[in-house]
């Protein structure tokens, strides 16, 4: 191998072909997906402007290290038997996320279904604020910084959060998300992916819940 | 940069080492003693290796062939025409299994044990089971229009809200309240879907939650007798049965 | 060639040629070299630091969290990405440079733009790691650098290219070593890497799941196709050379880089098992992993062949030593990897602490020790003084040894533990964290081990760097060798 110009050419062409299979291919084909027409208007629905935002703070906090947002398939794990989707999830449901956080760690619990299981915006915000007070056992850092702790004007504001033991705010004073955390916990209640698609195999159990 | 083929000039170097730097005396020892460059031997491929990697191009010529989905882009399985995740959802036992896993195991727990604290056990529990002055009805109408504020369970307070679950089937509700009813120990009869749609109707223009007052204050029905129904084992581990 | 060579004399012994070479080529190279070397040291001091706090935020979770810059989910992605880019790629750039020079056996041409290349490189890292803690990353894993400070570390990494291309180009005429195929094809694979995803990713990210493949395929490349590349480089540099043998088989070695150049490059699918892609991108990856099993025993048999009959040379070489602790690390991790893509078997790692440790023994255990090991053998050269203590170095290893050791083997077992709790439906998910809360723990102590490893590292390079320790005639050795050094 004492030559350079097929030392160089084979070194490019052999790498070509993943570039061309796992770069160029999933592009192609995957790339321009379109949502799918449902009873319930479009699947996976648009994100909101606040849920746009609140993907942007789930980036920067880097909440993919401990959570992933994927649901495998019967055949290969328990995902579905453990609750965390009513079937796997496909190309298909990720086509509104920039980017997707499919997540290589389950450190906490998955969220492709946050919002089936937890629809509650208040409790959100408790465990956004102090995790353990809703979750004893939980290791989830608290995500304070994404409150402000304000003074009580003449009345409490209408969406102070109600923190109560070792982490509630002083007397006379209150918990208020910011935006951030106003956005975050809108992008959290996005995360739903029990509609059916013909590509995911499985239909919903709550398919026809109407 | 120049590109010619002659071994360039001293001066063309980016930074010429100055030749009297060079003095074969002051060149430190590090170097003096260092070895040649590397060289290679000509031992040949060993025939075990070769035999191995035969077998291993074989079996990943078999692997592709037969976990490749065809090759399809919109096909997310690898076996062809295998279903994602289906599971045979006409099976009550299973729905209600499913039902449970997908909406209520993360507060009362795969276990049914609840959250000491947080989340009430559905293990023992006299809700569940249809205790005392507790009936169908009053399990029923939890489950269609939730439960809020103060209840005791097994002894034990909780104070939290349970959201309602009306956006399940009746089929559903029947067979999720037959899984919590069997499971962990529980023994009690099933309540079947009729007796289901049947309260639904009747609490259709509540929307609200119950609290444990409003429930107590309600007299205790019982489902009619169950149809028959096999006593199922339920599988540990579910397999794709195909 | 320079002037010297020329008035020698002509009955001068063919060694006192190569002599002058040599140090010429390692004057030229003293300054760029050792800038890549010292700001490596310092980014993997900091990238310690970051992992130890990350580590022990995972068992107390209160622990500097009132600041969104300290928050766990940027402290993580700063330490991974100034490990990944300060510390492993720029020392694996002065090791690749160095070896490059020294077998094309020419005093290499455009310092300057190698200087240039590693000052914009680190202010590269530096502008990534602010704009990670400042909130800026956009979490696609081993690419959390903002895209405001992505172009700095390209720029500083085509110049470097540049040089290599060039390099090889003006090299001496003669036999291409294995070496220079490995590294010659890592500066080439790099930019190739660096430039499709940060294009696909970041400037102009792609829809949905197509993320998730581009990600997987540039993440696992860079430690296949860069990092690997390197440490393999560097190992078949070291060992023959330090022992003064040939490497065992020509034909073993051209085997081992095309089959890894091949299966090497498909692997990345094999971290989204049962992910939203089509089944045969997945199952393409499945058989590449285990097809790794080809190039990773050819290079293990090539190496064990070479060091047979004398591995006691590793009680007293440095460079050896951890050249080889780095070699075997490498088979081993890689068959490990092979069977963790087996799908019934990733079921069990995958989203686990298990991950993590193979992680950590194919970056640490393999890359960063043969890495360590090259340093020990290039930086005298350089500076033109011997290692001032023996017992530092030593105190180097078994840290470090022993750190990594710890470390894998704790993610490993707690892993596994929490690999099959995750995996029963009938254990509650808080369960799991339980099970892993003490191997955790006994992680980040792992880490501490590391970092005191790493910290006696870079007081014994200063330490070189100013000198200190006294003239020796003789190379530093961690013991007294049997038979006659050389």
């Amino acid at each position: 191998m004492n030559k350079l110009p097929l030392l160089f050419v084979g070194i490019l062409l052999v790498f070509s072909t993943s570039w061309i299979g796992l770069v160029a291919y999933p592009y192609l084909k995957l790339g321009r997906l379109a949502p799918e027409a449902s009873r319930d208007g479009l699947v996976p629905p648009p994100l909101t402007a606040s849920a746009i935002g609140g993907e942007r703070v789930y980036a920067a906090n880097g909440c993919i290290y401990c959570h992933s947002q994927q649901v495998r398939p019967a055949w290969l794990s328990t995902d579905i038997e453990k609750g965390w989707g009513p079937r796997q999830t496909v190309a298909r449901d990720y086509i509104r996320e920039s980017p997707p956080f499919l997540g290589t760690m389950r450190t906490g619990p998955d969220l492709t279904n946050i919002d089936v299981r937890r629809p509650d915006r208040v409790w959100h915000y408790q465990h956004l604020y102090e995790p353990g007070t809703v979750t004893p056992g939980s290791i989830m850092p608290s995500f304070r910084f994404l409150f402000k702790v304000q003074p009580i004007k003449d009345r409490p504001s209408f969406e102070a959060v109600a923190v109560h033991g070792p982490h509630a705010p002083p007397r006379g004073y209150e918990v208020v998300p910011t935006q951030d955390a106003r956005d975050l916990v809108a992008y959290l209640l996005s995360l739903k992916h029990n509609y059916p698609l013909p590509e995911a195999g499985d239909p919903p159990a709550a398919d026809a819940g109407k | 940069m120049s590109s010619e083929r002659t071994p360039p000039e001293p001066e063309s170097f980016g930074d010429p080492p100055q030749p009297e730097e060079i003095d074969l005396s002051k060149i430190h020892g590090s170097i003096l003693r260092e070895h040649d460059e590397p060289a290679e031997g000509r031992e040949s491929v060993p025939l075990w290796l070769v035999t191995i990697m035969m077998a291993l191009v074989f079996w990943g010529g078999m692997y592709l062939a037969f976990y490749s989905g065809g090759f399809r882009a919109e096909s997310f399985n690898p076996r062809r025409g295998m279903a994602g995740g289906a599971v045979d959802s006409n099976d009550p036992a299973t729905l209600g299994r499913r039902v449970f896993t997908q909406n209520c195991v993360l507060c009362h727990q795969a276990t049914g044990l609840g959250v000491p604290g947080v989340y009430p056990p559905l293990a023992g529990s006299e809700w569940v089971l249809g205790r005392d002055w507790r009936g169908d009805n009053h399990l029923v109408a939890i489950l269609l229009n939730g439960l809020q504020g103060p209840v005791r369970v097994g002894g034990a307070a909780f104070d939290n809200a349970m959201p309602g679950w009306s956006i399940l089937r009746d089929e559903e509700i029947a067979a999720v309240l037959n899984y919590i009813r069997t499971a962990w120990g529980n023994t009690a009869p099933p309540i079947p879907v009729e007796f289901v749609r049947q309260r639904r109707g009747l609490t259709a223009a509540r929307a609200a939650p119950w609290s444990a007052g409003e429930l107590q204050a309600i007299a205790r029905e019982s489902a009619p007798a169950p149809a028959p129904q096999p006593a199922d084992e339920l599988p540990f581990r579910r397999k794709a049965a195909r | 060639m320079s002037d010297l060579l020329q008035s020698l004399n002509p009955g001068t012994p063919p060694d006192a040629r190569s002599y002058v070479e040599r140090a010429e080529i390692d004057a030229s190279l003293r300054a760029p070299v050792l800038l890549f070397f010292g700001t490596g040291v310092a980014w993997l001091l900091l990238g310690s630091l970051l992992g130890v706090l990350a580590a022990f935020k995972m068992s107390f979770p209160h622990l500097l969290d009132s600041a969104d810059w300290l928050t766990f989910g940027r402290v993580r992605p700063a330490h991974l990405n100034i490990m990944v880019y300060g510390w492993a790629s720029a020392v694996g750039i002065g090791v690749g440079i160095w070896l490059m020079a020294r077998l094309c056996r020419v005093a290499p041409r455009h310092r300057g733009l190698l200087i240039g290349a590693g000052i914009a490189w680190n202010l590269g890292v530096l502008a990534g790691t602010i704009g990670i803690l400042a909130g800026q990353s956009r979490s696609i894993e081993w690419l959390e650098f903002p895209g405001w400070a992505t172009p700095i570390l390209f720029v500083a990494y085509a110049l470097i290219g540049v040089w290599g291309v060039i390099m090889f180009r003006f090299r001496r005429p003669g036999h291409v070593y294995v070496s220079q195929w490995y590294l010659l094809a890592a500066f080439l694979w790099f930019p190739w890497l660096y430039a499709t995803a940060n294009t696909l990713l970041i400037w102009q990210p792609v829809q949905g799941s197509v993320v998730g493949a581009v990600n997987w395929w540039y993440g696992h490349n860079v430690l296949g196709l860069w990092f690997t590349p390197i440490g393999l480089a560097s190992a078949y540099y070291m060992i023959p050379k330090v022992l003064g043998r040939p490497i065992h088989s020509y034909y073993l070695s051209i085997l081992g880089f095309w089959s890894l150049a091949l299966f090497y490059s498909w692997n990345g699918m094999h971290h989204l098992i049962g992910g939203p892609f089509p089944a045969w991108m997945i199952s393409a990856s499945v058989v590449a992993s285990v097809m790794m099993f080809i190039p990773v025993i050819t290079v293990a048999i090539n190496h064990h062949a070479t060091m047979r009959g004398h591995f006691h040379y590793l009680k007293w070489s440095p460079t050896l030593r951890f050249t080889v602790v780095g070699a075997m690390t490498y088979t081993i991790v890689s068959l490990q990897g092979s069977l963790m893509a087996i799908p019934s078997l990733n079921n069990l790692t995958h989203f686990t602490d298990y991950t993590i440790g193979h992680a950590h023994l194919g970056l640490y255990g393999f890359f960063t020790m043969t890495m360590f090991g090259a340093m020990y053998y290039i930086v005298p050269r350089l500076v033109g003084w011997e290692w001032p203590s023996a017992a530092m170095i030593r105190w180097h290893f078994w840290l470090a040894a022993s750190g990594v050791a710890l470390m894998v083997g704790s993610l490993t077992l707690g892993g596994f533990l929490q690999g099959l709790e995750l995996n029963d439906p009938q254990v509650a998910f808080l369960t799991s964290l339980k099970t892993v809360a003490p191997f955790r723990f006994v992680r980040a102590c792992s880490g501490i081990l590391l970092s005191a490893a790493h910290l006696v590292f870079a007081v014994l390079f200063i330490r070189m760097l100013l000198r200190q320790g006294g003239p020796r005639a003789e190379a530093t050795l961690l013991s007294p060798p049997e038979i006659p050094a050389v």
